[in-house]
């Protein structure tokens, strides 16, 4: 190893430590008892790996369904979105009407709104609808993305006519050439649009606390939030708050473990702008 | 003909009213209905309101706090994207070229990015406790009597902001070496045979080509450093003493805890107004800006 390797290598580890520590003591604070976490703060290892807080945790506040909300919501939000995604940039490159490619142009000028913008009207609207504290109300509140919209339009222009052409002629319908020859050439792109949905939504959490009330609907980014304040109220109880944070991050570093080489692979050529 | 023109309108709103639809009720209606809002003093309580013109944009030119919170917004873009930008180009940097263990790297350096701003923002307040805290031990060992961090309207937003880099670091590095990739090898030959350093091919050849994703990397962060809320919310809910309120942290407030909605809404007029700025600044310096 040359002295400049060496060099590089201290340096990726002094980063990935900073990284990754905040997860490290995430997990060994939910392995402590709160009686070590307040004698020995700085102490890095528990005295045992064991349960027991996980369980007194889980019995006070129902983390299970609050995570099982929010994987639901956001996954059907998600599929809706690849769905109708998919369906207009098919459309404005492959059906081509009169006034596609402004249609387009003012979807994408939508993307530049802050969302903050829609919180007032949006609410008002869900509640007209009578779908406030309604997981429908949230999930077709999210079914709407732009940028899925944009990126789907970047890869399917790529896509070769011809190919669309020989379908028409041998008699397919728009929806069959749409899921018949684009999706299984752009599949990729369908899989990170997906996760990168399904992890905004998964992690948003203003719009969802301002729209869901009751708590068996709640989703875990607010039930987190409202288990810390509460357990803030009396001295903190820092271990099954990190329970807490641990259990909200675990359906995501499981996904990631499984998808992890589309998560920084694909993820790359979002950035690739026109 | 008449039919088959009847059949392609009918083919294109098939297609394009499942996204449509829920675009127009979500984001469109509620940006012009926010704008008509912004001109009343409607509560959310009362079903009737007064339309007050825009007394409601005078006030908030008129209010200090809107200054203090625009003036902690600005700190607080500038103190995240900077050093993000700085640290994610050279952790790309680092990785540009592959090697054993390189993948390994990648994803420690990735994965704040993927977790919820909420449940990290909960750790990291944990971390920043002025006496059991990890950030105070550690300036401990540096012989520094520690900071009260989230406690002290001096340095809670210096805590946010820390948050805030750490979390996008990944992100930005991501993106940089998707643009890396796109060097060709021949211009580093190139200069090799001209004999140029690393630090000269650096700042003379690699910095200049990759400009366009700096001037994108730069746009898309303070887009989303101006809607910056979750992090406030757990670190500090805007304190101490409205040291963390940014324009967004505000509007919340003013929203949906004082119900003042048609001041919040003319607040959130002015965020977009800032938004469509910079946007329109990214268009048109990215038009002189490319390189390649």
């Amino acid at each position: 190893m040359t002295g400049k390797t060496f060099f590089k290598h201290i340096l990726l580890v002094g980063l990935s430590i900073v990284m990754g520590f905040p997860f490290v003591w995430m997990l060994m604070g939910a392995f402590k008892t709160n009686y070590e976490i307040w004698n020995e703060p700085f102490k890095l290892l528990p005295n045992s790996f064991d349960w027991s807080v996980f369980y007194e945790t889980l019995t006070q506040a129902p983390f299970i369904p609050y995570i099982f909300n929010s994987v639901y919501t956001s996954l059907t939000a998600t599929i809706l979105v690849l769905i109708n995604s998919a369906m207009f940039a098919y459309a404005v490159t492959k059906i081509k009407f009169k006034g596609s490619e402004l249609l387009f142009w003012i979807v994408i000028g939508i993307y530049m709104l802050p969302v903050a913008v829609t919180y007032v009207p949006g609410y008002i609207i869900l509640s007209r609808m009578g779908l406030l504290d309604s997981h429908i109300g949230l999930i077709i509140s999210w079914a709407a993305s732009v940028f899925g919209v944009f990126y789907f339009r970047q890869n399917f222009i790529k896509i070769n006519d011809s190919l669309i052409d020989a379908a028409r002629i041998d008699g397919s319908s728009e929806w069959q050439v749409l899921w018949k020859i684009i999706f299984p050439n752009t599949k990729a792109c369908f899989i990170t649009l997906g996760i990168l949905t399904f992890i905004g939504n998964y992690n948003s959490y203003m719009w969802p606390s301002l729209v869901m009330k009751s708590k068996e609907k709640t989703l875990i980014s607010n039930g987190l939030i409202q288990f810390f304040f509460q357990e803030g109220g009396y001295g903190m109880n820092w271990s099954k708050v990190m329970v807490g944070s641990t259990l909200t991050i675990m359906p995501l570093v499981i996904g990631f473990i499984v998808l992890q080489k589309w998560f920084v692979t694909s993820i790359n050529d979002t950035g690739v702008k026109e | 003909m008449a039919e088959s023109n009847y059949k392609k309108i009918g083919l294109i709103l098939v297609f394009t009213l499942p996204f449509l639809l829920p675009l127009v009720i979500f984001w469109v209606i509620p940006l012009f209905a926010a704008g008509y809002i912004s001109l009343t003093d409607w509560d959310m309580i009362r079903p009737d309101y007064n339309r007050v013109g825009f007394s409601n944009y005078i006030a908030l030119f008129n209010d200090v706090d809107f200054y203090k919170a625009l003036w902690h917004t600005i700190v607080f873009s500038v103190g995240v994207i900077v050093p993000t930008i700085i640290l994610g180009l050279g952790a790309s940097l680092l990785l540009q070229k592959p090697f054993r263990g390189a993948a390994v790297y990648k994803v420690i350096i990735f994965s704040p990015w993927i977790t919820p701003m909420v449940a990290v923002s909960i750790v990291w307040s944990w971390i920043f406790e002025p006496d059991t805290g990890f950030a105070n031990y550690l300036l401990g060992f540096l012989g520094h009597p520690g900071l009260e961090w989230l406690k002290s309207s001096k340095t809670a937003l210096l805590a946010v902001i820390i948050v805030t880099i750490w979390k996008g670091i990944g992100w930005t590095m991501i993106f940089y070496l998707g643009a890396l990739e796109k060097v060709p090898d021949t211009v580093y030959e190139a200069a090799n045979v001209d004999g140029a350093n690393y630090l000269t091919t650096l700042t003379h050849i690699t910095i200049p080509l990759i400009s366009p994703t700096t001037l994108f990397l730069i746009v898309i962060n303070l887009i989303n450093t101006i809607q910056a809320f979750d992090q406030i919310k757990v670190l500090t809910e805007g304190g101490p003493a409205g040291s963390t309120r940014t324009l967004l942290y505000m509007y919340y407030q003013k929203a949906f805890e004082n119900f003042e909605v048609g001041m919040a809404s003319a607040l959130s007029m002015i965020i977009l107004l800032i938004i469509l700025v910079l946007s329109l600044v990214n268009n048109y310096f990215s038009k002189k800006w490319i390189y390649y």
